[in-house]
C-alpha cells in the first residue's frame, strides 16, 4: 500500500514538474500580467480618491486639496492620496468591546477580496505585442465569466452585513439592514439588464463580446451596446451606482445621518471599505465599457489600420494594439468620471423610493426589455 | 395672531416624472461649473476661494475688534492696567492670570505678571467689556491661532501671551484717555 502511494505521489510530482517545464512561459506571463493589472488598479483607485475631491471642489466653485507637497512640490494636489494613506494607517485601530472580534476583522477583508477577485475575469485590453510574443490581456478566460463576475461581486454583501451586525452598534445594524435590502434588490437588475446584450451578441467569452462590437452600421455608426440597447445601459448604470452605494443611493452610509455599516470602523479597516468602494467604481466602469461602449474598439480602426470608407491608412499591428489599449483606458476613465460626477449632481433618494424604483419600475422594465429584444431578434 | 401661508406644490409633469431628462439638465449645470473652473485653474484666473495663509484680504471694521489681545499704554509708557482682576474674573475660559505689585506712582498698583493663554481663550470679548480702565482690548489685528506648541510664548511661535507681547500701543494710535485712574492723574496734574 505504502509503495503504491509513494509511486502515485512521485508520478504526480513528475507530471507537475513536466507541466511547469512545458508551460513555464504561460505561468511567468500570467504572474507579470497579474502584477501589472493590480498595480494599475491600485494606482487608479488612489487617483480616483483625489479626483473625487478635486471634481467636487470644482463643481462647487472651490479650489480643492492642493497643499500636500514633497519639498514644496505640489503637483496640483496629486500627493494627497499618499498623505491620506499615511494618515489613515497612523490612526488608532479600534475594536468595540462587545464586538465579535473575528467577524469584525473579517468583514473588510471579504469586501476588498470580493472587489479585487473579479478583475481576473475581465479583459483589460485586446492583445499586446512585445517582440514576437502576442499576449492576450486577460488573466483567466472562461465562458461563464459574465455570471461568475456578477456572482463574485455580490460577495461584497457579506462584508457589508458582517461589518454592521458584528460591531455591536445599533447604527451599524441599521446601516447593514438597509444595505442588504438595497444590494439584493439591485443585484437582480445588474444581471437582468445585461441579458439583452448577451441575447444580441451571443458572445462565448467577454473577449468575444468586445470583438463582436467592432463592426459599423452603414459604415459610420459603431455597433456598440449603448446604441443597440440604450435602455439596458440606463438600467445597468443605475444598478451599478446603487451596488456601489454612492450618492443618489447612499442611504447605506448616510453621511448626514451617521448611520452606516462601518460606523465602528477606524484606521485601515475603514480605509479598506473606502478603498473597496473606489475599486468597485473601476470594476463597474470596466463592465460598462465592455458591455456598452465597445471595449477597446475605436471607430474606423481595424487590425491593419484606419479604414474610413475607401480610404485606408495602414498602421503596424503593434501600434494598433497599443492604440486599442489606450482607448480602453480612456473609456474606463471617462465612465468613472461620470460616476463621480453623478454623485455631485443628484440629490439622494429616500430609502422607500430606492426600493420602489427597483422593484416597481426598473425590474419590470428590464424584463420587458429582454422580451422585446428576444422578439425583435426572432423577427429579424 | 398666527398667520398661515399656503404653498401649492406643483405636480410633476410626465417628462419630469421620467426623471432622466431632468438628470441630464442637472448634469449640464455641474458640467458648466466644472469646465469653467477647470479653465480658470489652467489659465491662472481666480476661483472665488481665498487661499488663506498665502492670500489675505483686509479685515473689515468691527471684525478687527475680535483679534488678539493687547494692553494699552499711557503717555509715559506705563500700562493702563491696574490689576483689578475684573477681566480674569469674568473670563469664562479662565485663561487670564494676573499677579499685582505695588508701584511708585499715584496709581499704586500694576500687574507684575499678566498671562493670557490663547489656547484656552474663546475670543468672547468679555474681558474687554469688563475692564474699567479701557486697558485690555482686542484690536491687534492678528488672527492666526495655530501652533505646534501651546506652552511657548507667542513671540516664539506658541500660544502664550506674557507682559512682553501684551503691553504695546499700536502705530499712530491716539492714546486713550479713558479710565478711572487716568482721570486721577489728570486731576492731580490740574491740582498741581
Ligand atoms: S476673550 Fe473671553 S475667553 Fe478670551 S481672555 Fe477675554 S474673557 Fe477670556
Ligand atoms: S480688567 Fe482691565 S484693569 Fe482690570 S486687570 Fe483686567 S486689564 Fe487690568
Amino acid at each position: 500500500m505504502n509503495e503504491y502511494i509513494k509511486e502515485l505521489i512521485l508520478k504526480n510530482l513528475g507530471e507537475l514538474k513536466n507541466y511547469f517545464l512545458l508551460n513555464y512561459q504561460v505561468i511567468i506571463e500570467f504572474i507579470i500580467k497579474m502584477f501589472i493589472l493590480y498595480f494599475g488598479i491600485f494606482s487608479f483607485a488612489a487617483l480616483l480618491t483625489i479626483l473625487e475631491r478635486k471634481i467636487s471642489a470644482l463643481i462647487q466653485d472651490r479650489v480643492g486639496p492642493e497643499k500636500a507637497n514633497i519639498w514644496k512640490f505640489r503637483l496640483w494636489g496629486l500627493f494627497h492620496p499618499i498623505a491620506d494613506g499615511i494618515k489613515i494607517i497612523m490612526k488608532e485601530d479600534f475594536i468595540p468591546k462587545n464586538a465579535n472580534k473575528f467577524m469584525f476583522s473579517l468583514a473588510p477583508i471579504i469586501t476588498v477580496f470580493s472587489s479585487l477577485i473579479v478583475f481576473a475575469f475581465i479583459p483589460f485590453g485586446n492583445y499586446i505585442q512585445i517582440l514576437d510574443h502576442k499576449i492576450k490581456l486577460i488573466l483567466i478566460e472562461t465562458d461563464i465569466a459574465i455570471f461568475l463576475i456578477i456572482a463574485l461581486s455580490s460577495l461584497a454583501i457579506y462584508g457589508v452585513f458582517m461589518g454592521g451586525v458584528f460591531s455591536a452598534n445599533s447604527w451599524g445594524i441599521l446601516g447593514s439592514m438597509r444595505a442588504i435590502a438595497q444590494l439584493i434588490s439591485y443585484e437582480v437588475i445588474t444581471l437582468i439588464s445585461l441579458l439583452p446584450i448577451i441575447l444580441i451578441y451571443t458572445p462565448s467569452t467577454l473577449h468575444d463580446l468586445v470583438e463582436k462590437q467592432s463592426d459599423m452600421f452603414f459604415g459610420i455608426i459603431p455597433n456598440w451596446g449603448i446604441i443597440l440597447q440604450p435602455f439596458a445601459f440606463i438600467f445597468f448604470f443605475t444598478a451599478a451606482l446603487c451596488e456601489n452605494k454612492r450618492i443618489p443611493f447612499d442611504v447605506v452610509e448616510g453621511e448626514s445621518e451617521i448611520i452606516g455599516y462601518f460606523t465602528e470602523y477606524s484606521s485601515m479597516r475603514f480605509g479598506a471599505f473606502m478603498f473597496a468602494e473606489y475599486i468597485e467604481i473601476i470594476f463597474f466602469s470596466m463592465l460598462i465599457t465592455i458591455f456598452f461602449l465597445g471595449g477597446w474598439n475605436v471607430p474606423f480602426l481595424k487590425d491593419y489600420g484606419f479604414k474610413i470608407f475607401n480610404f485606408v491608412l495602414e498602421i503596424d499591428s503593434k501600434i494598433v494594439y497599443l492604440l486599442e489599449l489606450i482607448s480602453f483606458i480612456i473609456k474606463v476613465f471617462l465612465v468613472s468620471f461620470i460616476i463621480i460626477f453623478t454623485r455631485w449632481t443628484l440629490p439622494r433618494f429616500r430609502f422607500d423610493q430606492i426600493l420602489r424604483l427597483s422593484w416597481e419600475y426598473i425590474l419590470p422594465l428590464s424584463i420587458a426589455n429582454i422580451i422585446f429584444t428576444a422578439i425583435l431578434i426572432r423577427i429579424i | 395672531m398666527i398667520r398661515t401661508k399656503y404653498i401649492k406644490i406643483k405636480d410633476l409633469n410626465f417628462i419630469e416624472k421620467i426623471y432622466i431628462i431632468e438628470v441630464l439638465k442637472g448634469f449640464v449645470i455641474t458640467f458648466k461649473h466644472f469646465f469653467s473652473n477647470l479653465f480658470k485653474m489652467f489659465t491662472n484666473k481666480k476661483i472665488i476661494t481665498i487661499r488663506y495663509p498665502e492670500e489675505k484680504i483686509p479685515v473689515l471694521g468691527v471684525a478687527k475688534l475680535k483679534s488678539n489681545h493687547r494692553i494699552k499704554l499711557r503717555h509715559d509708557g506705563t500700562p493702563k492696567c491696574v490689576a483689578c482682576m475684573l477681566c480674569s474674573t469674568i473670563c469664562p475660559a479662565k485663561c487670564i492670570y494676573i499677579e499685582a505689585e505695588e508701584v511708585e506712582s499715584i496709581i499704586e498698583k500694576a500687574p507684575k505678571i499678566f498671562n493670557i493663554d490663547l489656547s484656552k481663550c474663546v475670543m468672547c470679548g468679555l474681558c474687554v467689556e469688563a475692564c474699567p480702565e479701557d486697558a485690555i482690548s482686542m484690536d491687534k489685528g492678528i488672527f492666526e491661532g495655530g501652533s505646534y506648541n501651546r506652552f511657548l510664548n507667542k513671540s516664539l511661535g506658541g500660544l502664550f501671551y506674557t507682559k512682553k507681547e501684551l503691553f504695546l500701543n499700536l502705530e499712530n494710535e491716539k492714546i486713550s484717555e479713558l479710565g478711572a485712574s487716568n482721570s486721577l492723574i489728570f486731576r492731580r496734574e490740574k491740582y498741581e
